[in-house]
């Protein structure tokens, strides 16, 4: 079979819904793409458990402490789960789960905008659950049906911890909603800074040519502005009944076409931010998971030489 | 020239990458093991700690196995022909006799189904379920 054929194939497995695995046969333009947005995903879990790692010391309660640890946990554990999608996937570009760290501290991969942003106060904990969570589950929610079967089934196991995620975040905000007036404040500054760079997360409102090539290739099924637009339905109602205001003077809701019409983010200073590593606090959370890599090298190198001395 | 992931240290060669385990996690006793994904570990017991931390933080379970990659042998996803089904199989399956009830009727009975079985022995009263098996006009 030459390779279009192969290719003609291949996308005829698609469109009978077929799902694709590591050990076939696929186009080398569909494993870059994969690769590319499962190595940031993966990234960008590990990178999401800093801004709340940064509470765990300081966490208003014991019951507290013991949650967000949980969930910095599961963020690592995800991160863990699509490094090894990922690593199937890089293998036969000659690459490993030492590359895919390394391309993380050298700044050669991408990690969502969110995770660059501080997070001073609880309320930011709160906020980072309740909304960053909730825009990431409908982000994973929407790839659950995606045409390669290694992530899908890790999306699905994702999945289900993310709503413990939203459980979580929901009680916290929840909390400082029904608190004393200093709690309130706190919650609508928290909210003042997360909702532009929520807003950037979903990424351009204009259907990218890497982005059609995703959908051609069953990757993913919506666009940005499908998942900005069902993030608004979910969360603009909540936000207000709490009482907060959106920092969006703005931000409608077009009845005729159906769509919430808000003002778009800086797309270039966060654009900026993701591909320069250049936020608030990029260069001291990379900084960190650089010194866990490099300091914690050796004992990997132990671990592993202790079990294999085979002479040859 | 170095061969990625491997080193050579004092005539050995050294593995340098970690290596992919299949995690199969059995949740009780009564259950078989289940195939729930993979993890890379420098040796078949970290192996078992990295998977209990990945797949059970939450899940209860009473064994994991963890399997190298490369002593799975699997069938290939692109021959359809491996699991090709020839002729019908319906003789095989319960949905295959499911004029039985039909053939029950005419004796004024009806089907029995390893359910009612199982059920019935639990400890349901026959009596009391209003569906005792065999059980007229129910
Ligand atoms: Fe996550
Ligand atoms: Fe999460």
């Amino acid at each position: 079979m030459n390779h279009d054929e192969r290719h003609d194939r291949f996308m005829e497995r698609l469109e009978r819904g077929e799902k694709i695995e590591a050990t076939d046969w696929m186009p080398d333009e569909y494993r870059r793409l994969l690769l590319k947005l499962i190595h940031m995903h993966a990234v960008s879990e590990i990178m999401g458990a800093f801004p709340e790692k940064e509470w765990v010391p300081k966490a208003p309660t014991l019951k507290r402490k013991l949650a967000i640890m949980a969930k910095v946990q599961d963020e690592m554990g995800h991160g863990q789960l699509l490094l090894r999608v990922a690593e199937d996937l890089a293998a036969p570009l000659g690459k490993t789960r030492e590359d895919l760290i390394d391309d993380l501290i050298e700044g050669r991969v991408k990690f969502h905008n969110v995770f660059h942003m501080g997070s001073p106060t609880w309320a930011d904990a709160g906020v980072i659950g309740w909304l960053v969570d909730g825009a990431a589950i409908i982000n994973q929610a929407a790839l659950l049906d995606t045409s390669y079967g290694p992530y899908a089934r890790v999306l699905k196991r994702i999945c289900a911890e993310e709503s413990f995620h939203m459980q979580h975040g929901e009680n916290i905000i929840l909390a400082l909603a029904g608190g004393t007036k200093e709690q309130k404040r706190m919650l609508q500054e928290a909210v003042n800074r997360w909702w532009e760079p929520l807003i950037f997360f979903f990424g351009p409102v204009e259907v990218t040519p890497a982005a059609q090539r995703m959908i051609d290739y069953k990757i993913r099924t919506k666009t940005n502005e499908e998942l900005r637009q069902q993030f608004f339905n979910k969360y603009i109602p909540r936000i207000r009944s709490l009482g907060l205001t959106i920092p969006d003077p703005d931000l409608r809701c077009d009845e005729k076409e159906g769509k919430w019409i808000f003002t778009e983010p800086d797309w270039k200073k966060f654009g900026e931010i993701v591909r320069f590593n250049r936020g608030p606090k990029s260069q001291e959370r990379i900084g960190l998971r650089r010194f866990a890599h490099e300091e914690q090298r050796w004992v990997r190198e132990a671990l592993v030489r202790s079990r294999e001395k085979q002479p040859v | 020239m170095r061969e990625k992931g491997v080193e050579k240290l004092e005539g050995c060669e050294i593995r340098t990458e970690y290596e992919v385990f299949e995690v199969f996690v059995q949740k009780t006793q009564a259950d078989p093991h289940i195939h729930v994904g993979s993890v890379v570990a420098p040796s078949p017991d970290m192996a078992l700690v990295t998977a209990r931390e990945n797949f059970l933080r939450r899940e209860q379970a009473v064994n994991i196995w963890i399997v190298p990659r490369d002593e799975v042998h699997a069938t290939p996803y692109d021959d359809p022909d491996w699991f090709a089904r020839e002729f019908d199989r319906k003789y095989r399956e319960v949905g295959g006799y499911s004029e039985n009830g039909r053939l029950w009727k005419r004796y004024r009975e009806r089907a029995m189904h390893l359910e009612d079985i199982v059920r019935d022995l639990n400890g349901t009263p026959a009596g009391n379920s209003g569906k005792r098996d065999g059980g007229k006009g129910s």
